[in-house]
């Protein structure tokens, strides 16, 4: 019957194609939103998932990564003293501002971390290394900040303001990494940056003790017991830190929400366009389903011809839209919107969308099972 | 001759009270192998609707249908489907062909439904619209037939799987008479060489000169 299936639906090439536009542009809209969403809440959480600490210590009452204040570093002995743990380092997150060489100030999210140890250093480098920040006021951008700070020189200086005014050399640039917010991630120094929070009565401070243990299996439980230590902070294990940074920016400021609704969205509105004109096609085949009935096919047989017909739907449709995503992409990505594409998220969506579709062919399932096969002779 | 159906005291009640229709009242009949019945009557006399009960597409209010001697009015709705595959060929007033099947195809689509060797299914239809004098027409989809080879692809096609049995409802009545005379020559042709069991709805006069037997109906009831 799958033969029957085929010929009927490449038979009505003027259907099939609206069918297939109806799939194709909700895969389109669906992939973009979720791979938006999950693009940004990748950038939200980067430092998090590329940094090697199984253990994150922040102020009291942390929202996200973004947004640490700054806490008394001396606190990074109470958690060496553990002795599941195996190194505790510090990490400053702030934002200061960077003049432009128009006179501009743009924001920036300075991230600075010991060279010695690379914790919380740039992980993917274009130019320069990550321990070149070492020894002086010299700091890293990313490449993609260009758009926002204009050309990015080696061995440029930059004028930082942060209370007061300092001068950082550009030593190195990474690539594709991003803030949330989109706001330039500058890398610096722990050392080097630190005596600047002195100029805000936060001397001795850090935003960020990370550590790692011994046994990575027991992070819940060290995580238990350094809450218990640290009565003034707000300690994650890793997966923990990136589900509170991830839930905040979709929950707590809708942001994420509104790609994931749209996401979700998409994927109902493709499954009625196909549901709608596989349904369509089936009452306009009714004739032909009767006359299969008193061939002497039974009701399998025949709900075999709708559910294969639309999977064909949508597995071409789907790989259209696949395929149009992947044309678009770089084109996106230059426009300074990060889509992340992963093997899992095609699978993922493409069933998703094939259950609605096949949610919504169902309909004419009934229908058929219900048609009386006495119809076929009706003239 | 041993009747290959037969339907016995058979009525079919539509609706209830004062709406009720009794549309085929206690009818007795048997269609034995080689013949051809012709069943006449009136429009709205339960010609349609004793085919359909004959053709087991429809259960009946009562009474027994039996083919080739085993009684269906007892089987159950999934058992159906194959008493029909097996042994009745349906030919239909509007043809019902698959307009997205080419000739052939929608004679290969009843192999394939009764699993035949997918191999020998091409050879098989094409075979078969040689019989009705097809087989130059055989790629072409109805749309592209004339109404008299629309009905000959019908023919055909049912004709395929060799079912003893072949119903046919009002055969010639989309087609003008000439064509009809020549359908009906053809399907008695066909009864005879191949020992087939042909009941034919009509009431196209030219039929009754071709069938071995008559009956008709009125108001539901046989009138012999
Ligand atoms: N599904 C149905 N529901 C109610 N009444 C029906 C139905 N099918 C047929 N009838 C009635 O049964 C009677 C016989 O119909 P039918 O068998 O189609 O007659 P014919 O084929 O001889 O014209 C008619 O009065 C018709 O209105
Ligand atoms: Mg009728």
């Amino acid at each position: 019957m799958l033969w029957l299936a085929f010929k009927t639906l490449f038979h009505e090439k003027g259907r099939l194609i609206i069918t297939l536009i109806g799939i194709t542009i909700s895969t389109v809209l669906a992939l973009i939103e979720v791979a938006i969403y999950l693009g940004m809440m990748g950038n939200a959480t980067a430092v998090i998932r590329h940094t090697d600490a199984d253990i994150w210590i922040g102020s009291k009452n942390i929202q996200s990564f973004d947004f640490a204040l700054p806490f008394p570093e001396h606190r990074i002995n109470q958690v060496r003293a553990f002795s599941d743990v195996q190194w505790a380092d510090k990490i400053i997150l702030t934002f200061a501002f960077v003049k432009l060489a128009d006179g501009r100030r743009e924001q920036v999210q300075v991230i600075a971390y010991n060279p010695d140890t690379g914790v919380g250093a740039p992980w993917a480098m274009l130019e320069g290394r990550a321990e070149d920040v070492k020894g002086g006021h010299y700091m890293i951008l990313d490449k993609t900040s260009e758009q926002r700070l204009g050309r990015l020189e080696l061995g440029s200086q930059w004028e930082l303001t942060f209370v007061k005014e300092h001068s950082f050399k550009l030593v190195g640039l990474s690539q594709g990494i991003k803030s949330f917010t989109t706001i330039p991630v500058m890398f610096m120094s722990y050392n080097q940056f630190q005596p600047l929070l002195a100029d805000m009565a936060l001397a001795n401070h850090t935003a960020y003790i990370v550590a790692k243990l011994k046994d990575p299996a027991q992070a819940q439980a060290v995580a238990q017991a350094l809450r218990v230590a640290l009565r003034d902070n707000d300690v994650f294990t890793r997966d923990e830190f990136v589900y509170q940074t991830v839930m905040y920016w979709t929950v707590q400021t809708g942001m994420g929400m509104a790609f994931f609704l749209t996401a979700i969205l998409a994927v109902l509105i493709g499954g009625a366009i196909v549901g709608q004109a596989i349904f369509a096609f089936t009452m306009e085949h009714l004739r032909e389903y009767g006359t299969l009935k008193a061939l002497g096919a039974r009701n399998s047989d025949l709900y075999l011809v709708i559910f294969s017909q639309t999977v064909i739907s949508a597995v071409i449709g789907y790989a259209l839209g696949v395929a149009i995503i992947f044309l678009v992409r770089d084109g996106i990505e230059q426009a300074g919107v990060d889509l992340y594409v992963s093997p899992i998220l095609l699978v993922v969506l493409f069933f998703t969308l094939l259950l609605v579709c096949l949610a919504a062919a169902y309909v004419s399932v009934r229908k058929v099972r219900m048609l009386d096969p006495v119809t076929v002779f009706k003239a | 001759m041993t009747a290959v159906l037969e339907v016995k005291e058979v009525s079919k009640v539509y609706g209830a009270g004062a709406g009720k229709v009794v549309a085929v009242d206690a009818v007795t009949l048997g269609l034995s192998k080689g013949e051809v019945l012709l069943i006449m009557g009136p429009s709205g006399s339960g010609k349609t609707t004793l085919l359909s009960i004959m053709g087991c597409i429809l259960r009946p209010t009562s009474g027994e249908v039996r083919v080739a001697g085993k009684m269906v009015t007892t089987l159950g709705e999934e058992e159906l489907p194959d008493i029909r595959k097996n042994h009745i060929g349906f030919v239909f007033q509007a043809f019902n062909l698959f307009p997205s099947l080419t000739a052939a195809e929608n004679v290969e689509l009843v192999l394939r439904l009764k699993g035949y060797d997918r191999k020998k299914i091409k050879a098989q239809a094409l075979e078969l619209l040689d019989k009705v004098g097809l087989v130059k027409r055989a790629g072409l989809y109805p749309a592209d037939l004339s109404g008299g080879e629309k009905q000959r692809t019908s023919f055909a096609r049912a004709l395929a799987g060799d079912p003893p049995i072949i119903l046919a409802d009002e055969p010639t009545a989309n087609l003008d008479s000439r064509t009809g005379r020549e359908v009906l020559t053809l399907l008695r042709t066909l009864a005879e060489a191949a020992g087939k069991a042909i009941a034919i709805v009509s009431h196209d006069p030219k039929a009754e000169e071709l069938a071995h037997r008559v009956v008709f109906l009125e108001d539901g009831r046989l009138k012999t």
